[in-house]
Formats: C-alpha cells, structure tokens, sequence
C-alpha cells in the first residue's frame, strides 16, 4: 500500500480532485494511514474536531445522538471524506464515525490540512469552491424541500 | 584571604620555595661547567695548547681554577687529572660537555615539575578558599552577586596566579642567577665585554619596565571588562525566556556587540604596546653581538683576549638574553597578577562575607524544644519602615502555626527568621534556651527546614534532590586505597577538605530510615501523598535499569515481557506491537534499528552519524547494502523535492515531515543530478553519505513509498550479523542487542517492556498497549519498582525538566524527609492548585505531629487546622493560641 494508491483515493474525493498532484501527494505523504476493526471509532460526537478521514477500505457508519441511543443516519464507501467541515470550521463533532467493517482510513491532521491551505492558494480556492458548490446543492434542496 | 599576593604565597608555600631554591642553587656550578667546557674544548684539545712545549699528555677531568689577570692571575689545583692524549682529551671534554648538558636538562625538568606542582597546589587552594568564601556570601551581598562572575573568577581568573605563583620566587632568582653566572663569566674573561653586556642589561632593566606600567592599567581594564561579559552572557541565558517572550534578542545582540567592541579596542591598545616593548627588546639583544664581534674580535686580533675565551663569551652571551627576558617577562606578570588578584580578593571583601570558622568544633547536637519567646522583636526593611514592630510572644512547642501577612511582608519576615534567613532584627527570640540569633550551623542544618517559594533544584536525580537534606554530615571514613592516601595528602598541603565523596553522605538516621531501601518507600510515600505518584510512575517508564545493580527487576521486566505479549495474544489485539525478532524485519521499526538491531550507545551511532560511522559504512559494504541505501536515498529525495517545493523552509510541515531539512533542498536538486552520472561529475562521497543517511530512518508503513519488499527485508535481516560483527570489532560496545531474554540498558524501561514497536496504522494502537502494559506491571506488582527506578530521573539544570508544582513538591519533601524539629514554609504551597493545596496540608500536618510546623498562608481559610494564628496587620502582631483558654494564656505570660 504505497502513497500513490492514497493519492489516487484523494483525487476521487471532490474536494480535491483540482489540486495539484505533487500537492496532493504532500498531503498524503503527511497523513496517517490507519486500520480500524468493525466497530471501532474514528470520533466522538462533541469532541474536538483534530482531523479530517478518507475512507480507503471498508465503510464507516455515521452515527447521531438521539435520546433513545445512537441512530445512523448515513454510510460512506471507498474515497469518501468526513469530517473535513468540522476542521475547517472549528466546532466541535456534530456526529459519531464509526467503522462498519474492518475498514481503513486515511487520518488528515487538522493543522497539516490548514497549513497547506494557508500555504497554497489554489488549494484553498479548490476547497471553497466545493464547499460553494455543497451549499449551492443545500440550498437546491430546501427550496425543493419548501415546493414538496 | 591575604591582601599582599606574595605574603600569600609566602605563608603557604615556603617550605617548597625554599627547597627548590636550594636545588637551583645546586645546579650553578654545573652551569658554569657547561659554560666553561667549549673555551677548553678549542683552546686545549683542538688548538693543543695543552700539547704545546712537545708534551705528549695533558691533563684530563683535573679541577682547577685559572684566575683572571685583575684578581691577581696564576692558578689553583684542586685535582690533578688524568693524563691522556690529545685525541682522547678532544673526545673526554666533548663527552665531558655532552655529560653537563644532561645534568643541567635534568635539573631543568626537575625544578619545572617542581614549580609546575607548587603552582597547581596554591591554585587548588586559592579556588577551594574563594569556593568556600563564597558560600559565605551575606544574604546582602547575594543580591548583587552574579552567579557566572563568580564561576569566573574562581575558575578563569585564578588560573594565571596559579601559574604565577610557582615562579613567584623561583623564577627570579634562578633566572637572576644564571643571568648573573653567565655575566660573571664574561666579566671573568674580559672585563670591557662584561662592562658592555651590563649596560644593555641595565637599559633593558630600566627603560622596558617603565614602558610596561600603561599595559597594567589596560590589563585591569580587560579583566573588569571580561569578567563583566561572563556575568552579561550567564544573565541573558539564564533569563532567555524574557529575551523570547519580548523579542529584544536584537537588543542583547546589540549590547554584546558594544561590550565586544570596547574588549576588542582594549586588547587591541595592549596588542600594540606590547609589540612595541618586544621590539625594543629584541633590538637590544641583537645589538650586543654586534659590540661582541667588533670589540672582543679586537682584543683577540690585539692579543689581549684568546679566540678560545671569544667563542666562549660569545656562547655565554647566547645565554644571557633568554633569562633577561624572561625576567623583564616575570616583573611584567609579577605586576599583573597582582592586579587579578587584588581584583579577586576586592570581590570577595569581608563585608560581603559571614564570619565564621568552618573547622571550629560543632557544638553537640541538641534538639530546638521548649517554648518559642520572643520580646522587643523588631526588622525593618531596606527602606528602614517597620516590618514586625516590637512583637512579643510565647508560644509552647511543638505547635501548628499559622502566619497571615495580610498582604504586609511581617508574616514572610517572621517565617525567615525563625528559619535564621534573615538576621536582620534585634529584641530577642528563643526556642527554650537557644538564642535564635546564635543558633549554633549545624543545629540550623538539622533542626530548622525552610521551604521557600523559589525551589532550588540541583541537576541531578530527583531521588539526590530529595535528599539533599541529609547530606550534612560526612559519614565516617573507609578503609583507606592507596589513591585515597595520596588524595588525602595532597588535601593535607593545600588546606582542602579531608572528606570523601566515595561514601554514602545521607544520613539515614537523621530520616529515620534503617536503609536506602526504606528510604526510598518513604520518599515514595511522601510524593504519593502530594500526588505525584503517576508522575514518578511514568519517570519509572522512562527511566533506565542497570541489569547488573538491579537483576531482580530486570529479570521481571524480562517476565513482565512475556505476560504483555501473552495478554495482547488473549485479548486479540497481538496486531498492535510488532516484536523484536532476531530472524525477522521489523516493519514498524526505521531501517537504521532493523541493522542495527539493538539500542545506540554513543551519539556516532544516531541519525545522521550513523551514515557517516565508518565501521557501519564497512559493514554496509560488507553485506552489499551500499548502492542499495544510496538508491533508496535517491528515490526518497526526489521524492521529497518534489512534494516540498514551494513550501517555505521553516514551515512546520518540513520540521515534522521532511527527511529533508528546507534549507537543503536545492543542494539535494544537485546531489541528485550527480547521481545518475558515472565516473567523473558523478557523486561524491559526501553525496552518498548524505543519501545513505535518509533510507535509515524510513519506515515502510509510515512513509509508504514502496522501497522495502520482502527481498530487500530478507537481505537487510541478513545484513545484521555482519553489521554487529564489525561493530564489535576489537572490543567496541556501542550497540545494546536486543535480546528476548534479556534487557537493554541503553533502552527505558518502557521499550524494554514491549520489546517491540507499536504498530502505529492501528486506530488508538499507542493508548491500548499503554493500559494492557500498566496492567501487567499492577499484576506483578511492579509498579512500586517502577517508581523507585522513576526517582533516579533526572531533573535538569536547576530542575527544569520538570513542573513547577513538581519542583516545589521536591522542596517541601526534602524538607519534611529530614524530620526538622522547626519546619518553616513560606510561599512554597504558591505553586499548587487551590484543590491540591488542602492534600499538601494535610501532609504536612500529619508528617509534623510532634514537632513545629509554621507557614505563612496568604489568608485564613485554613486557621481553624492550626494550633496558634499570628496575624500581622501592618507591623502589628497579635497572637491567638487555639489550645489555651483565654484565662489560661494569661496566666502563662504571668508565670
């Protein structure tokens, strides 16, 4: 598993399918790869926001608190990223990630990904630019949920 | 200390100075010899006067003096000689000559060796008397001492009086006498001659000194300046964290720069006076030859001076001018190391210093009981405003006391009396009968333990900080080496101490302990109850065990090995620590651990070094690893070119991520055009090293560039027997092996425990392993072993390794550990958090029941715990004792 295959993974991510290819190599080169078992957590809803994950193998389960337990609400597959909105806008987890299978990720650290951004322009461009069209998509969604 | 330097030197050392003395004056007549040996080697052996008259023998090895014409001529026999012929008289009086030359080399190295010991024994005693001196240091002088001054002067400043003080008198006079024999000697042949060389001798004598007194005044200025540089630089070290915080390094940069630069302008000044002086000196010694060759050629063309004498003056003149010199140079030191020394002696005067006598008999050892009076107590500040204004008390002890300032500096004032920091007041305070103003240093040191609010570390273990309260006393001596007799003789004879640092100088009876080991548990008792128990405890894990001072624990960390590995096993998580296996690739450990397989010793064998050691590059060579590493080396720098550029270099992700520093980065660009080209222009040396050192510390898994597969693990695990062999060579131990059954000494107790790296890609994998291994170690009950290992960790300069609240847990146990029948605390608790303050409490309370305990609290939350309150308002003390009645205190000031 050599950094190469990590960077093919970040490029499937929209958020980074713009950016410089030695760039996004930097970011992979400076991320941890790591493996969880079914189960194990990747963050805690509340908890301070430290890094942002790809998901390179298995899936992770989204978890939200609710008075009667825990409830999923949403899954990620392969090349998926969570918990980058969180980093970027420095609150705390709005939900629980835990892996659904033996699953592996790739852990950017939260301080990396900020100083690259703050570093190269036109990576930071990129990412506004998804983060523009998500809320464009967002608000696409509330009028039609208004409409319906 | 004497204020005369030669007075000095004189009282302490006129037994050697004499002696040498008379050696040197032994040595004369050999000297003269050897200066008399070449007139007769040309006159009698090669001129053959002594043949002349058809004599086929002359006289050999007879002693006899001729006496010059204006002494009456003629000649006196001693010895009439062996009679030889004129070759063999040629060969006697050569070998004759050669012998005194010997003699007079070994009367040279002797009296030298003498001077040089003689020196360095007044030198020992001078720093061991101003070291002592200044640990007389008055409170007030203390103020204004600096710290590196004072290094200074006893370390640097010294040292040129040492060197001093062995030709102090010696030097003079043997310089003085041979200058005079040689003199006497060319006065003995030629009068005229004589006359001329004493002139230039009585210029140089007058003329250079007078010369030299404007380079004194500079040299004293260069001292003051010096030694005022040492002092600046150690004040901006020790306070660089205010030069950090502000920002001024410029301004302190500035600063040095002009101190520089006015040491510089001095130096300079005494540069050229001083070459001005050797000029003259020099001229004047070239000149006399001159008068020599002219004058003495002739009176021997005249027949009034043989050539034989001629030779032999001029050879007698060769002589003279070194001892000069040296002389001129002896008065010019002479001069100088007056001055540093009555810099010195002015810098420790005696009314910056205690009076006391250190070798006066100690009084015995009484305990401070009884009650604690005072009346008519007064101290004032540096200002002369009251600060305790005629208190009187009297308290029974033992007693909890509990001081409140309100804000005023009386309670501190009180606590720092009472502790005997402060002498400064006048009435009168006793403990029972003892004056407090006359408490004899050793019942101070034993009875009396103050903590104040600035804990004073030393570099050292924290178990050593911990005790060094009970280093009072020196333990009775041992049996007695041969290196210790001597040791013992040279304290003798420069009035150093007769104590011995080889044995153990706690004094366990004093804590009450009955061994170290019982002494450890209760230091370990004492930082668990101010709570520092985990922190002792990961020390422990941190900390280093000497498997043979300690085989017991190391054998159960050996075991505990096994159980951690067992455990992870059981619980499914073996996934989590990659083991040290001899036959096989760690791939969570560096490319540099996996060859070395083992822990590095010495500093050559970490990072970078390791790429130079050129053992590690033979073994490399060896095991056919070199092009292989420089490969890899390649392949991560172009990597890392690539990915870095265009990030700025100090920029955290280089520190944190390259294995290239930002600065090297374009000189990796060249290195690695080199690489691809063969022979000429290809890489250097240098280059190779250079990309060999950055394959060592990859790792497969964290870097994830692809360089290692299984063939390339295979030839590295295969390379680790070659590598150990040539590092073992010819006894070399740098390398710890790592071996399951046994420990690493160079590695902490924590890698020892998991023999093995922890495999990082594995989510939470570091904290899992730490609890599993805590557990082991509970199970085995180790965690108390652990902890006595954790107090050999080392607390740094001044203990800056560690917290402040750490440091002032450290002052208040070595207080407590000595079991002082007056504990005086005074600002230490300031350190901790409100809710650790009421733990500390209680552990002072209960490890002084019995004895006293005061402490200066900021309010009175706390007062109902304590005995007796004194509450200061203003300079105004009022007294309440808890466990009196009101009627009852009145009664017992009546009595």
């Amino acid at each position: 598993m050599t950094i190469d295959t990590e960077v093919a993974a970040l490029r499937q991510v929209p958020m980074f399918k713009d950016i410089d290819p030695s760039r996004l190599k930097l970011l992979a080169f400076a991320s941890e790869r790591i493996q969880y078992k079914a189960g194990q957590r990747l963050f805690l809803q509340g908890d301070a926001a430290d890094a942002a994950y790809v998901i390179l193998e298995g899936r992770a389960d989204i978890l939200l608190k609710t008075p009667g337990g825990d409830v999923k609400v949403a899954e990620l597959g392969r090349n998926q990223i969570v918990g980058e909105m969180a980093i970027i806008s420095d609150t705390p987890r709005s939900a629980t990630v835990v892996a659904g299978e033996a699953s592996a990720a790739l852990r950017i650290d939260k301080r990396v990904f900020l100083d690259l951004l703050v570093q190269f322009p036109q990576m930071a461009i990129a990412i506004m630019r998804e983060i523009a069209r998500r809320l464009e998509r967002t608000n696409a969604q509330l009028v039609s949920a208004q409409r319906g | 200390m004497n204020k005369s330097l030669f007075k000095y030197i004189w009282r302490y050392s006129r037994r050697e100075q004499i002696i040498i003395f008379l050696v040197v004056l032994a040595s004369l007549p050999f000297y003269y010899v050897s200066l008399d040996l070449p007139r007769r080697i040309v006159n009698e052996a090669i001129q053959g006067r002594s043949f002349q008259n058809g004599q086929e023998t002359a006289s050999f090895l007879g002693i006899s003096l001729a006496w010059p014409g204006w002494l009456g001529g003629g000649e006196t026999t001693f010895w009439p000689g062996f009679q030889v012929g004129r070759l063999e008289l040629l060969f006697g009086l050569s070998f004759l000559f050669l012998f005194f030359v010997l003699v007079n080399g070994w009367f040279k190295y002797w009296i030298n060796v003498a001077k040089g010991a003689l020196g360095e024994r007044m030198m020992r005693r001078m720093r061991f008397e101003l070291f002592s001196l200044a640990l007389r240091f008055t409170p007030d002088a203390l103020r204004t001492v600096k710290s590196s001054e004072a290094a200074t002067i006893i370390k640097d400043e010294v040292e040129p009086i040492g060197g001093f003080i062995g030709d102090a008198f010696i030097q003079p006079v043997f310089l003085g006498t041979q200058a005079a024999t040689a003199l006497i000697f060319i006065l003995l042949q030629s009068v005229w001659l004589g006359l001329m060389a004493g002139g230039v001798v009585g210029i140089q004598f007058i003329v250079i000194p007078r010369m030299r007194r404007d380079l004194l005044r500079l040299g004293r200025m260069r001292q003051i300046e010096s030694r005022r540089l040492a002092g600046r630089i150690g004040e901006v070290i020790d306070g660089m964290e205010a030069v950090q915080v502000h920002d001024t390094a410029r301004w302190e940069r500035a600063e040095i720069g002009h101190r520089l630069f006015h040491l510089f302008d001095i130096r300079f000044r005494i540069y050229k006076r001083k070459f001005v002086v050797k000029f003259l000196n020099n001229l004047l010694a070239q000149m006399t030859p001159f008068f020599f060759y002219a004058f003495g050629g002739y009176f021997a063309l005249r027949g009034r001076l043989d050539i034989g004498q001629l030779v032999a003056v001029i050879a007698a003149y060769r002589e003279l001018p070194p001892p000069l010199k040296e002389l001129i140079d002896w008065d010019q030191q002479r001069l100088d190391v007056q001055v540093k020394y009555d810099q010195v002696v002015g810098y420790f005067a005696s009314d910056r210093i205690i009076h006391r006598d250190d070798d006066a008999p100690e009084p015995d050892d009484e305990p401070l009981v009884g009650p604690l009076r005072a009346s008519g107590l007064k101290a004032f500040d540096a200002y002369g405003n009251a600060v305790i204004d005629n208190a009187a008390f009297d308290i029974a002890l033992p007693a909890s006391i509990h001081l409140v300032g309100a804000g005023g500096p009386g309670a501190s004032t009180l606590a720092r009396i009472l502790a005997h920091r402060d002498t400064g007041f006048s009435g009168e305070l006793k403990i029972g009968d003892h004056d407090l103003a006359n408490l004899p240093r050793s019942a101070i040191g034993r009875r009396i333990a103050y903590a104040g609010s600035e804990p004073i570390l030393f570099p050292g273990s924290l178990r050593d900080n911990l005790l060094y309260g009970l280093k009072q006393n020196p333990p009775a001596p041992q049996e007695q080496t041969e290196e210790e007799l001597r040791r013992l003789l040279e304290a003798k004879r420069t009035g150093n101490p007769f104590e011995s640092l080889d044995v153990d100088w706690t004094d366990l009876g004093q804590a009450g302990a009955a061994n170290r080991d019982e002494l450890d548990d209760r230091l370990l008792d004492l930082l668990g109850r101010v709570g520092l128990e985990q922190d002792v405890y990961r020390f422990g894990l941190a900390g280093r065990i000497d498997p043979e001072r300690n085989p017991a624990l190391a054998e159960q960390i050996v075991d505990a090995r096994e159980r951690l590995r067992t455990k992870l096993e059981a619980d499914g998580m073996a996934d989590l620590v990659e083991p040290f296996d001899p036959d096989r690739y760690n791939t969570r450990a560096t490319v540099a651990e996996n060859l070395l397989f083992g822990v590095p010793k010495s500093r050559d064998l970490v990072g970078r070094a390791l790429a130079e050691h050129p053992r590690f590059r033979e073994a490399l060579g060896r095991a056919k690893l070199t092009d292989v590493l420089v490969g890899l080396g390649a392949e991560i720098a172009r990597t890392m070119t690539d990915i870095f550029r265009g990030v700025p270099s100090g920029h955290p992700l280089f520190d944190q991520f390259s294995f290239i520093h930002a600065d090297e980065l374009t000189e990796f660009d060249d290195v690695l055009k080199r690489v691809g080209v063969r022979g000429r222009g290809g890489p250097t040396r240098d280059d190779r090293t250079r990309l060999i050192a950055l394959p060592l510390a990859y790792i497969e898994p964290r870097h994830r560039l692809g360089l290692i597969d299984e063939a390339l693990q295979d030839k590295l695990v295969a390379a680790r027997a070659t590598v150990r062999e040539i590092l073992a060579r010819d006894g070399a131990d740098e390398i710890d092996v790592y071996d399951p059954d046994k420990i690493a000494m160079a590695a902490p107790v924590r890698d020892n425990l998991l023999f093995g790296r922890v495999n990082e890609s594995v989510a939470d994998a570091r904290e899992l392993v730490r609890v599993a291994g805590a557990e082991v170690l509970a199970e085995m009950n180790l965690k108390k072993d652990l902890e006595r290992v954790g107090l050999d960790h080392q607390v740094g300069p001044a203990g800056r390794l560690l917290t402040s609240s750490q440091r002032a847990s450290v002052n208040l146990i070595r207080c407590l550990v000595k079991r002082p029948d007056l504990l005086v605390v005074d600002g230490a608790l300031a350190a901790f958090g409100e809710e650790q303050v009421d733990g500390v409490l209680d552990l002072l309370m209960s490890e002084t029941e019995g004895r006293t305990l005061t402490i200066v609290l900021p309010n009175d939350h706390h007062a109902d715990r304590f005995d007796v309150t004194m509450q200061f308002e203003g300079a105004a003390l009022s007294v309440e004792d808890r466990r009196t009645a009101p009627e009852r205190v009145t009664a017992a000031a009546a009595e």
